[in-house]
Parts: C-alpha cells; sequence; structure tokens
C-alpha cells in the first residue's frame, strides 16, 4: 500500500535540494472527486500531492509540453523535471525517450504501482452511487471507497476500474528513479484485449454498423488528441493549416494548402480523423486509456489502439514501451519479421 | 397560462403535438443527448452531454452550392434550412438562457438567415430544476435561477406523479392548447406547493462566483496578470469546453470541394473553437492567442468581460459543463474568482 506521505517526502526533498525544477504529479481538484494534474515548484506544495484511483491522467503530455515550451524559449533543461507515473504513464515516457523527444537524464520518473487495481472508471461507477456524486475515493487494498451525500460506499475495485486497468499485465512502472508500491507484474484481472476480442467475436455487418454509429457521434473537439502524449506533431493534418505559416511563406502556397480533412463532423471526416490517429499509434500507444476518458461523447477509442496494439504484439512480438534501450516498431526489422502481407 | 398535468399524460401531450418534431432527452452510449422521441417521454435526466444550442446552430450548416465548368461563370445555389419544427422538451433552466444570448448573437446584432430560419423554429419546454442537477451548478451567480424561464416557451417543474406547466410564450400557449382536455385548472393548494418548491430550489446551495459584478472590470485590469498562465498549465487546448457550452457561437467558413472538375462543392458553416491554436492565427503567420494561457483568457473574458460590454449580460449560464467535463480540471468557477479575488 503507497503512503502518500513518502511521495510527498520524496518530492520536497528534491525539490529543497535544487535536483529537479518540477514535480509534476495530482493533487485535489477544485469540482468534486478527480484529481487534477499538479505543477510543483516549491517544497511547501508538495504537501498537496495526493495519490487516489482519480489519478488517471497519463502526466507525461506535460513532459513533452515542457520540452515544446522549452524549445519555444530557445532554452534547454537546466534541471531535470519529476514526474509521477503509473505503469502505463511510464511506458509512454519509455516511448517518448525511444522516439528521442527528450533525454533521459531530462527525467527524474516517481514511479507509482498500481498494484492490484488501478484507476475508477467514472461512467461505471455512477450506476452505483444512487444518483449521488462522490466527492472522494481512495484506495483500501482490493476495494475503492468512495465518499457520497449518503455517506461512505466500498465497492470491490474490479467492478469499477478502468477496463484498461483490468487488461492490465504491467501495473508497475518498471522505468523509474525512485518507485512506490509493490509490483504486481502479471496480475490477472481480466484477458488482455479482452473488451477488443468480445467487440471482435461480432459479424463484419455488426462491426461496421457499431462504428458507423460512433463516427457520427464525433464531434471532434480532439479531446483525444489534446490528451495524448504521443500526439505531439506541430504539424497535424486535422489543422485547418498544417503547416507552419512564417512572414515567408507566399500567399499562393498558403492558398494551395492541402486539407486532408474538412472541419465537418461528418462520417467521413471522422472516420479520416480517428483512423489516421490509430495509423499513428500503432507500436506507440500504451494503452494509458486517456483518450477515451476525454471523449465527452463516450466513442470507445481505446478499440481502435488496442487493435493496433495487439496487431504490433501478434506480427512482431512487440511491446510498446518495453525498454529505453529497444527500438521503436517503425525504426525495427527482423529477419523473423513476417511478410506474408506484403504481396 | 398555468395549468396541471398528471405524468401519465405526457405521452398524449407529446402525440397531440402533431405539428412538432418532439426532443428530449435519452440515455445512450452513456450520455444524456436530445434525441427525436414519440411517445414515452421520460424527464429523468440530469442535464444532457451537449447543449440545445444545435437545434437553431447546429454544428454545420450548409450556406449555399456551386459548381463551375470552366471558362463559365460561376453557379452558386442558396440552401435554406428545410428544418422541421422542433419541440424540445427538457431544457434545463441554464439551457434556457443560452437561447436569448445567442439571439443576442445571431438576430439582434446581425441577422444571419440560416440562424433565424432554425431559431423561429424551435420551441424549448423547460424543466425546472428542483434541486441542481450537477455538482458544478452555478447558475444563480450569473443572474440566473434553477426556476428561471428565460428563453423558454414552458416550463414544468416536477411536482412528484405530476408537472405544473406555465406557457411563457404565445407558442407555448398553442403547443398547451393543442392538448387542452388533458390539463387540469391548479388549485391554490398547487400554487402554493410551486411557491414551496421554487423558493426550496433557489435556496439550494450551489458554485459560487463570488463577485460576478465586479469581474468584467477586473478581468479587464488581469488581462497581463501571470495567473493566466498558472491557470492553464494543465491545459490541453481541447475543445470540449467550448462545444458543450450553451454560448459559445464562434464559428468557421469552409469551401468542401467535392468535384475538382467540373468544379463542384459547398460553402459551409461549422462549429470553431477558441481553444484550438489555429483558431486565431493570421495569414501572415502571427498567432495572438498562441497558447493555452491566452487562449483561457480568451473564453473567459468573452464570457464575462466583452459579452457583457457588448449587451450588458453575462454570456456564462452557470451550467456547469466545462467544469464538469474538462479531462484535467480546469475550473472557470476557480477562475474568475482567483482574477477577481487577486484585484483590490
Amino acid at each position: 500500500m503507497i503512503n502518500i506521505q513518502d511521495i510527498r517526502d520524496t518530492a520536497k526533498d528534491m525539490l529543497a535540494k535544487g535536483e529537479v525544477r518540477a514535480v509534476i504529479g495530482y493533487r485535489r481538484g477544485s469540482r468534486g472527486m478527480p484529481a487534477e494534474p499538479a505543477f510543483i515548484t516549491n517544497p511547501e506544495q508538495a504537501e498537496e500531492l495526493v495519490w487516489d484511483p482519480t489519478c488517471f491522467h497519463n502526466l507525461s503530455l506535460y513532459l513533452v509540453e515542457d520540452r515544446k515550451f522549452l524549445a519555444h524559449l530557445n532554452k534547454t533543461s537546466d534541471a531535470p523535471i519529476a514526474i509521477i507515473a503509473k505503469g502505463c504513464d511510464a511506458r509512454s515516457i519509455v516511448v517518448l525517450l525511444q522516439e528521442h523527444y527528450f533525454k533521459r537524464e531530462d527525467v527524474y520518473i516517481i514511479g507509482v504501482s498500481c498494484e492490484g487495481t488501478g484507476v475508477v472508471d467514472e461512467r461505471k461507477l455512477a450506476p452505483h452511487l444512487n444518483g449521488f456524486q462522490a466527492t472522494k475515493a481512495v484506495f483500501d487494498g482490493d476495494d475503492f471507497v468512495f465518499t457520497t451525500a449518503e455517506g461512505e460506499k466500498r465497492l470491490p475495485a474490479r467492478e469499477v476500474m478502468a477496463d484498461r486497468c483490468l487488461e492490465c499485465r504491467n501495473p508497475f512502472p518498471k522505468e523509474n528513479n525512485v518507485v512506490f508500491g509493490e509490483d504486481r507484474t502479471g496480475r490477472e484481472l481480466a484477458e488482455p484485449f479482452a473488451a477488443l476480442a468480445r467487440f471482435e467475436a461480432q459479424g463484419t455487418g455488426e462491426r461496421w454498423d457499431f462504428w458507423s454509429h460512433h463516427f457520427d457521434r464525433c464531434i471532434r473537439c480532439f479531446a483525444c488528441r489534446s490528451v495524448c502524449p504521443m500526439c505531439y506533431c506541430d504539424e497535424c493534418v486535422v489543422d485547418s493549416i498544417t503547416f507552419p505559416v512564417t512572414p515567408a511563406t507566399t500567399a499562393e502556397e498558403k492558398a494551395n494548402r492541402i486539407r486532408w480533412i474538412e472541419r465537418s463532423a461528418t462520417r467521413s471526416e471522422n472516420i479520416t480523423y480517428l483512423m489516421t490517429r490509430a495509423m499513428h499509434l500503432a507500436g506507440r500507444c500504451t494503452d494509458c486509456g486517456e483518450c477515451e476518458r476525454a471523449c465527452p461523447v463516450n466513442v470507445p477509442i481505446r478499440l481502435l489502439n488496442n487493435k493496433m496494439e495487439r496487431e504490433a504484439r501478434e506480427k512482431f512480438g512487440f511491446e510498446p514501451g518495453a525498454s529505453v534501450g529497444g527500438p521503436s516498431l517503425v525504426a525495427s526489422f527482423l529477419d523473423s519479421d513476417p511478410g506474408d502481407f506484403i504481396r | 397560462m398555468e395549468k396541471i398535468l398528471d405524468k401519465k399524460q405526457v405521452d398524449a401531450w407529446v402525440a397531440a403535438l402533431t405539428d412538432w418534431e418532439v426532443h428530449a432527452p435519452v440515455l445512450e452510449d452513456g450520455i444524456w443527448a436530445y434525441q427525436p422521441v414519440s411517445g414515452a417521454v421520460r424527464l429523468n435526466h440530469p442535464n444532457t452531454k451537449q447543449s440545445p444550442k444545435g437545434f437553431a446552430f447546429p454544428q454545420r450548416e450548409i450556406f449555399f452550392s456551386f459548381e463551375q465548368i470552366k471558362g463559365e461563370p460561376p453557379k452558386l445555389t442558396q440552401i435554406m434550412p428545410q428544418a422541421a419544427r422542433h419541440a424540445v422538451f427538457g431544457v434545463r433552466p441554464c439551457d434556457g438562457r443560452g437561447v436569448p444570448r445567442m439571439d443576442k448573437v445571431f438576430t439582434d446584432h446581425v441577422d444571419d438567415p440560416y440562424y433565424n430560419a432554425r431559431r423561429k423554429n424551435v420551441a424549448y419546454v423547460g424543466l425546472a430544476c428542483n434541486k441542481p442537477p450537477s455538482p458544478n451548478c452555478f447558475c444563480l451567480s450569473v443572474g440566473g435561477s434553477p426556476v428561471s424561464t428565460d428563453g423558454l416557451d414552458v416550463q414544468l417543474t416536477d411536482m412528484g406523479d405530476r408537472y405544473f406547466v406555465k406557457a411563457v410564450t404565445e407558442t407555448g400557449k398553442t403547443m398547451m392548447a393543442a392538448a387542452s382536455s388533458l390539463f387540469a385548472e391548479p388549485s391554490a393548494a398547487d400554487k402554493k406547493q410551486l411557491k414551496q418548491i421554487h423558493a426550496d430550489a433557489v435556496a439550494h446551495p450551489q458554485r459560487k462566483i463570488n463577485d460576478p459584478d465586479g469581474a468584467p472590470a477586473k478581468l479587464e485590469a488581469s488581462f497581463d496578470s501571470p495567473l493566466w498562465e498558472e491557470m492553464a498549465r494543465a491545459c490541453i487546448g481541447c475543445g470540449i469546453c467550448t462545444f458543450l457550452c450553451p454560448t459559445c457561437h464562434c464559428f468557421d467558413i469552409n469551401d468542401e470541394v467535392q468535384n475538382k472538375a467540373p468544379l463542384k462543392g459547398q460553402r459551409v458553416r461549422t462549429w470553431d473553437n477558441c481553444q484550438f491554436p489555429d483558431f486565431t492565427m493570421h495569414s501572415s503567420g502571427h498567432n495572438p492567442r498562441e497558447n493555452t494561457a491566452a487562449r483561457l483568457r480568451q473564453r473567459v473574458n468573452h464570457k464575462f468581460q466583452y459579452f457583457h460590454k457588448n449587451f450588458g449580460m453575462h454570456q456564462c449560464t452557470g451550467c456547469g459543463r466545462c467544469v464538469s467535463e474538462c479531462p484535467v480540471g480546469i475550473d472557470i468557477v476557480t477562475v474568475v474568482n482567483k482574477v477577481t479575488e487577486n484585484v483590490g
């Protein structure tokens, strides 16, 4: 069981000694149960840090933001940033390191093990609360305990955990500078890719109807892209301007810009957007599940990314974010790679 | 016009509204969304995920189609909305108050033919909030009320097994008249009960913006405040807050080409979003709202300063969607409070 005070003390100590310039972690939000990202720069603030089942966010996104910010200012990092990372988040950091987005010494990974649980899925939780809203959630062994206006509600974590946490085989952040919590790698709460397997058990027609329905529902708020640490491209095909405009850009270049995707949130455009994103995440997505959690209209985006993840695993034995020294999927080649899809 | 309607008669009333396509909140895919309904209307929703602004201001509106054969003049064909008359049931008071705010922009300030063609064919049948449907409700802080009738044509108040039904506009009266035999006259006891329910609703605690009246001037004084950077630190720059908002109305216009030769396509208006990096991108390459801090400041100022200057009212109606739905906890109530507290 993780004692949050240990994490706070570690953060406080590093900040006081100037070993890191900031600690990215979680603190209480102002709008009810969910924790929110915290950017701690002075030692006293470290007391604000929390660790509970609502620490869903994959904070490695902010390492990307920090890198972009420094680049904008033409600066380099003078001290590492410390970041609290769950198993999936740490694997995201590894992918970013494999892609040389920043250097290993630029980041200090404070690993937190999800042990036997994971994070709560608010959509699964709602039916358990009789219409009440939870204001607080805490870990207690294999249970989550929620506080509502009705009192305390204890639930087995596996009943209200996110699917990706149930299916997670690596709840322990192997890549770390310091780690808290017990290693429960290999725990078996659900089969990996179980949700995907359930979906794929249906016929082609049903699957097409399912996706047509959801592609029609996407409102293209781009929360899935914005919340994803892997979606770091400076130029994205969905934006109305897909190349950096400078004073030297001619009017003709601007007028002749290629628009891959129209602004209209219609089925064809939404398919192009979501499929493009899924392809770009193949071998990179660590199934942190943030895209699906952030989606305001519940498009089951995770199924798309999961499909690509399973393809990479089955075809190439590839696991995203497994080790810093390892290659990325598209940059690796083995004589034993299957070539049966090349015709 | 004030009447009593047995809840068992709601479906019969909906069935009698033969001139209208009735929409009501339905729970589908885990979210509440307005859907066309026939019969079975159960108004047991908290609030819908998306506001009802799309009935008059859809996310995609076709303005006209164009065709051109090379060497010949282009042919333009205006496409006006051929929308049915929509009766939207279950509209919460905050979303009702969004309607006159959208009207300010698209009816009073300019006469937008597309918006108004739809708007005149929409009726809003509101449902008062006996208690706040979301922990992030703050309508009372922005001049609203859980029993407000602003923007509504009919107001329903839940009285257990019956609704107290009040016609707010002439359209509302006509809708009630379409099934007058279903409605009963309210007794003195009914009116007393309604008064009590409304009084309790208003007394129910909500989130609070501490100085809404001082906000416009204090925001103006805080344009260069370092607080924006700090408060936007977690912002990921997605479009949830504005797309779900009942009053965000910024749009983009594009030509969507379907065929190059002969040239054929449509000019369409789509929702735009001040949180997107390309929203304020100039053709020179300069971007006056170049980071999330500037964009958060833009949205909050539009709600609590610019709109107030233009139209004498806060644009925000306190529905709390942007607060509840933000994936990283950006909270407009906290933001406005922090900024206003920081100015003397």
